[in-house]
């Protein structure tokens, strides 16, 4: 009997979640609306039809049969963005050349992995899936939606802008300089890797578009007069550098030191390349006038550091610098078990560097959802934006307040009061019990995440 | 009935001539061999008893009743007690080919890796690389008379070429037809952490690909031109490359080995960007995407490479019996089992009921692939013969699937779907003699295979 409610149970939750990208209608009434664009509401409404809010007020109705939630005494703020995150990759690094721009996050996301339920229960709704650390221009990122139950294709966070990983310092000379005895083995190393890919796709798109223009003449002339061309293959790498050099794509790059955050800002002036954004950055705050001079990005942990040596002049004040000297920055996690409570690492910027609580909850939201591209879409509550929310108990920067619904295009994927023991997708036909725990809950815990699938490569 | 064996005795003519032209060394008529008095299963699933099959020079000449045998053919008896079946095609093997090389020296750049070392060898062709296999023979045994053989590697192993199993060692001379396709999985480049390559990852491997096929375009390109123009710098000789041309032209499928579902629909990607036509080889979660691969118009050669039911449901099935049966025979042992069984958490009772729906989705892969209307052949991806008859009573208890659905899968269904059904599949005049001979059903307890032909060529395995 208890048997047969479970299945009833896990039917129940799971006839929710794996209706493919199906949009939803929820009104919240009576809740405390922090709009992050627009000051907080109190005691107000937010309706939202078909997965776009389409009012918010006082009073509102919805359309009949619209599902009613009662916020009285709650919080209803947008789904907070991760702008760095490698919850479900299949795998992260493709860590055998300095320079695989050619390789996207869009063919390694695994949307099977409860990870994305969990970051849910923190009342995450989006999150940028990013290629490792481990070359200097790694794999493009994709941005998704945290639509749990849905297939690969669907997790995608449609018209989001593209993206690529870079990453200075440590990381890429560790693995390619000291593992594998290339370059680049130092910091000067790095900068010449990323100016001479650069020269060579620039000299790239010469050759083939002088091909095209000869193949073109060749084709054209009857009389067979003019030389056929010799072809110049479509190179994907080099394509997709000249999208970045083109603002095509948008740069989040892993960096620490104040020296390599100023070298990519001279190489990415030399380029012309703009909108880009330094991740992790923990000595930005040196840097903090130059960064906000060129328009760059910031996405930082709160307080995290000392993990290696380019990582140890941090401080927890870094975020709140960088936002009074007018950087927009953003929290971010990468970690399966910080993502969980992003509205914490917000608040220590409250705590320790007294910034606004207003902009801690903007370093959650819409400026990563600038840095990524998306603000048009998410990172606010606004009429015409997409019903990404989660209902709070209470202010979503205390310690005691808890994620109760999270809503992705206005569906319900989290809540709080219907959260079975085991939210796994699928398990193992050939697992035994204590295997199948192991796998989902115990391995993978203490990983760092952004070097996965590369620390054999270091220990070399 | 005149103009009917007329008919025949011109087709035979031809073969003879054919046969005849193809051997010009051989003076005399090659003797013909008959299988008389025996229940011969055919294409439609009727069966003919009493019959007769005649071949000569590996094709088959007469079926029938009360055939009259030619006067010079070598005669097996039957003895009204035997069945011939069409020779069990295997859809595709690695038999033969050389080990994966281990202890690979570490590359100096392992970002540009020769392509080998990348895991790309497309131009490799099964025939080049017989090595003894036991698995041949064993494969003979178990009623095998073709094979299409694949080579061990990674993303681009080399040629898939069909090959007659009529001898336990193989060689070139049996060779069945032309490679008919090339073989590729989503395996990344060979080495492991030490001596490992780009590409690494299955995202780098889609990316590689990629390059590898814009690569043999602007060579196919630049060889089209050179052809006209010889004045022009001369194209470089990459017979990597070159073994691409006719995947980027779309003259031959990918076989493509992968399972899971994610990683079918990369392959899509990769369909969607290139246009080849794809065979799914082993695929064991396909049937979830049984509508996608219709559309696609992919056929799936599948592996019967099932997981054995999880312990804890063979234990409750067990109980669930016993309990129909005798309730009185409780044993202490049963006793035990009840206890344990409500000691189980809430967080396990869930475990197992996704594990039950995960286990019986891929039991039924290949019914549900079939019953959706999917071109379903077989693979034995591996499976000796001994674990293939433990699979095929694993699924066929716990599937809608039928021995005879299996045969299906290995005969005709794997001769669609490489396309030599003109020759193989069937038992039917004008066709291959591949056949086997066996004193029961296929696949049941008991039966054995007394004989196997392969091409004409008879293997008699109960003469030990």
């Amino acid at each position: 009997m208890k048997n047969t409610l479970t299945t009833l149970l896990i039917i129940a939750v799971f006839s929710v979640g794996t209706i493919a990208q199906e949009k939803g209608s929820v009104l919240i009434q009576n809740a405390t609306l922090m709009t992050i664009t627009d000051g907080i509401i109190e005691n107000g409404d937010v309706l939202i039809v078909d997965g776009i809010i389409s009012a918010i007020g006082a009073d509102l109705s919805g359309p009949s049969g619209v599902s009613v939630v009662d916020g009285t005494g709650k919080y209803v703020m947008p789904g907070i963005i991760d702008a760095h995150s490698h919850l479900n990759t299949v795998s992260t690094n493709e860590a055998r050349n300095p320079v695989t721009a050619e390789v996207t996050m869009e063919e390694s996301i695994n949307p099977n992995s409860v990870s994305i339920y969990r970051a849910l229960a923190g009342g995450v709704t989006s999150i940028h899936l990013m290629h490792g650390s481990a070359n200097v221009i790694g794999g493009q990122g994709e941005t998704l939606k945290l639509r749990y139950g849905v297939t690969q294709d669907e997790m995608r966070f449609a018209d989001a802008k593209r993206t690529i990983k870079f990453a200075l310092g440590e990381n890429p000379t560790r693995v390619h300089g000291q593992g594998n005895g290339i370059q680049p083995r130092t910091r000067m190393g790095v900068e010449q890797i990323i100016r001479s890919h650069f020269d060579e796709a620039l000299d790239y798109r010469i050759k083939r578009e002088a091909y095209f223009a000869s193949k073109e003449a060749y084709e054209v002339d009857r009389r067979g007069r003019t030389a056929p061309p010799i072809p110049v293959a479509k190179n994907l790498r080099y394509d997709v550098l000249n999208d970045i050099i083109d603002g095509e794509i948008l740069v989040h790059c892993h960096s620490y030191r104040a020296d390599e955050i100023l070298m990519l800002m001279r190489v990415f002036n030399d380029y012309g390349i703009k909108n880009y954004t330094f991740q992790h950055a923990n000595e930005a705050f040196k840097v903090a006038p130059e960064i906000a001079k060129n328009g760059a990005y910031t996405s930082v942990f709160a307080d995290w550091w000392a993990y290696k040596f380019e990582v140890y002049y941090s401080t927890a004040y870094n975020a709140t610098i960088l936002n009074e000297n007018g950087v927009t920055n953003s929290i971010n996690s990468d970690s399966n078990e910080l993502i969980r409570h992003l509205n914490h690492e917000a608040a220590k910027t409250v705590r320790y560097g007294e910034t606004s609580e207003s902009d801690a909850l903007k370093m959650i939201t819409i400026n990563p959802a600038k840095q990524l591209g998306i603000d048009e879409m998410v990172g606010s509550l606004e009429i015409g934006k997409q019903g990404d929310v989660a209902i709070w108990s209470g202010h979503p920067l205390s310690i005691y307040s808890k994620v109760e619904h999270t809503y992705v295009d206005g569906k319900k994927y989290f809540d709080l009061y219907m959260d079975p023991v085991d939210m796994r997708i699928a398990v193992d036909s050939e697992d035994s019990y204590a295997e199948a725990v192991f796998n989902t809950f115990i391995q993978g815990r203490e990983e760092d995440s952004c070097m996965s699938d590369v620390f054999e490569l270091i220990e070399q | 009935m005149n103009i009917k064996t007329t008919f025949v005795d011109m087709a035979s003519f031809l073969v003879m001539l054919l046969a005849w032209q193809q051997m010009p060394s051989m003076a005399q008529e090659v003797p013909a061999h008959a299988i008389t008095n025996v229940t011969i299963q055919m294409a439609d699933g009727a069966t003919l008893e009493n019959a007769d099959i005649v071949w000569r020079n590996g094709v088959i000449e007469q079926i029938g009743v009360n055939e009259s045998i030619p006067f010079d053919a070598f005669i097996i008896d039957g003895g009204d007690s035997l069945h011939v079946y069409p020779g069990l095609i295997d859809g595709m093997a690695t038999w033969g080919s050389p080990e994966t090389p281990r202890d690979l020296p570490r590359l100096e750049n392992p970002g540009k890796p020769p392509y080998d070392r990348a895991g790309a060898q497309p131009q490799r062709v099964p025939g080049h690389y017989l090595n003894e296999d036991k698995a041949f023979e064993a494969a003979m045994k178990a009623g095998f008379t073709l094979v299409a053989l694949g080579l061990d590697g990674q993303m681009l192993p080399g040629h898939i070429q069909p090959f007659n199993l009529s001898a336990p060692k193989l060689t070139q001379a049996h060779i069945f037809a032309n490679p008919l396709a090339l073989q590729g999985s989503f395996e990344t480049a060979p080495g492991g952490w030490g001596s490992g390559a780009y590409p690494s990852t299955q995202m780098g491997v889609m990316a590689y690909f990629r390059q590898l096929m814009y690569d043999a375009t602007a060579l196919q390109e630049h060889m089209m031109y050179f052809e006209k123009h010889s004045e022009m710098t001369q194209p470089e000789q990459n017979d990597v490359l070159e073994a691409l041309f006719p995947l980027i032209n779309k003259e031959y499928p990918l076989y493509f080995e992968v399972d899971s579902k994610e990683e079918i629909e990369r392959l899509f990607r990769l369909q969607d960007e290139f246009g080849f036509d794809v065979v799914l080889v082993s695929a064991k979660e396909a049937s979830a995407l049984s509508n996608e691969l219709k559309a696609r118009n992919i056929a799936v050669l599948a592996s019967l490479d099932v997981t054995e039911m999880p312990d804890w449901l063979e234990k409750e099935n067990k109980e669930a019996k016993k309990d129909d049966g005798e309730r009185s025979e409780s044993s202490e042992e049963g006793d035990s089992e009840d206890a344990e069984s409500e000691e189980l958490t809430e967080e396990e009772l869930m475990f197992r009921s996704k594990q039950k729906e995960a286990w019986e989705k891929e039991i039924n892969n290949l019914s549900a692939l079939l019953e959706a209307g999917i071109p379903t052949g077989f693979t034995s991806a591996g499976l000796s013969p001994k674990e293939l008859i433990q699979k095929v009573n694993l699924v066929t208890e716990n599937s809608t699937l039928t021995k005879d659905d299996i045969v299906g899968l290995m005969t005709v269904h794997n001769a669609n779907i490489l396309g030599i059904s003109n020759r193989v599949g069937t038992i039917k005049e004008g066709n291959s003699a591949h056949l086997i001979l066996t004193d029961g059903p296929l696949f049941e307890k008991g039966t054995n295979i007394h004989i196997q032909v392969s091409q004409g060529v008879i293997n008699d395995f109960m003469e030990d």
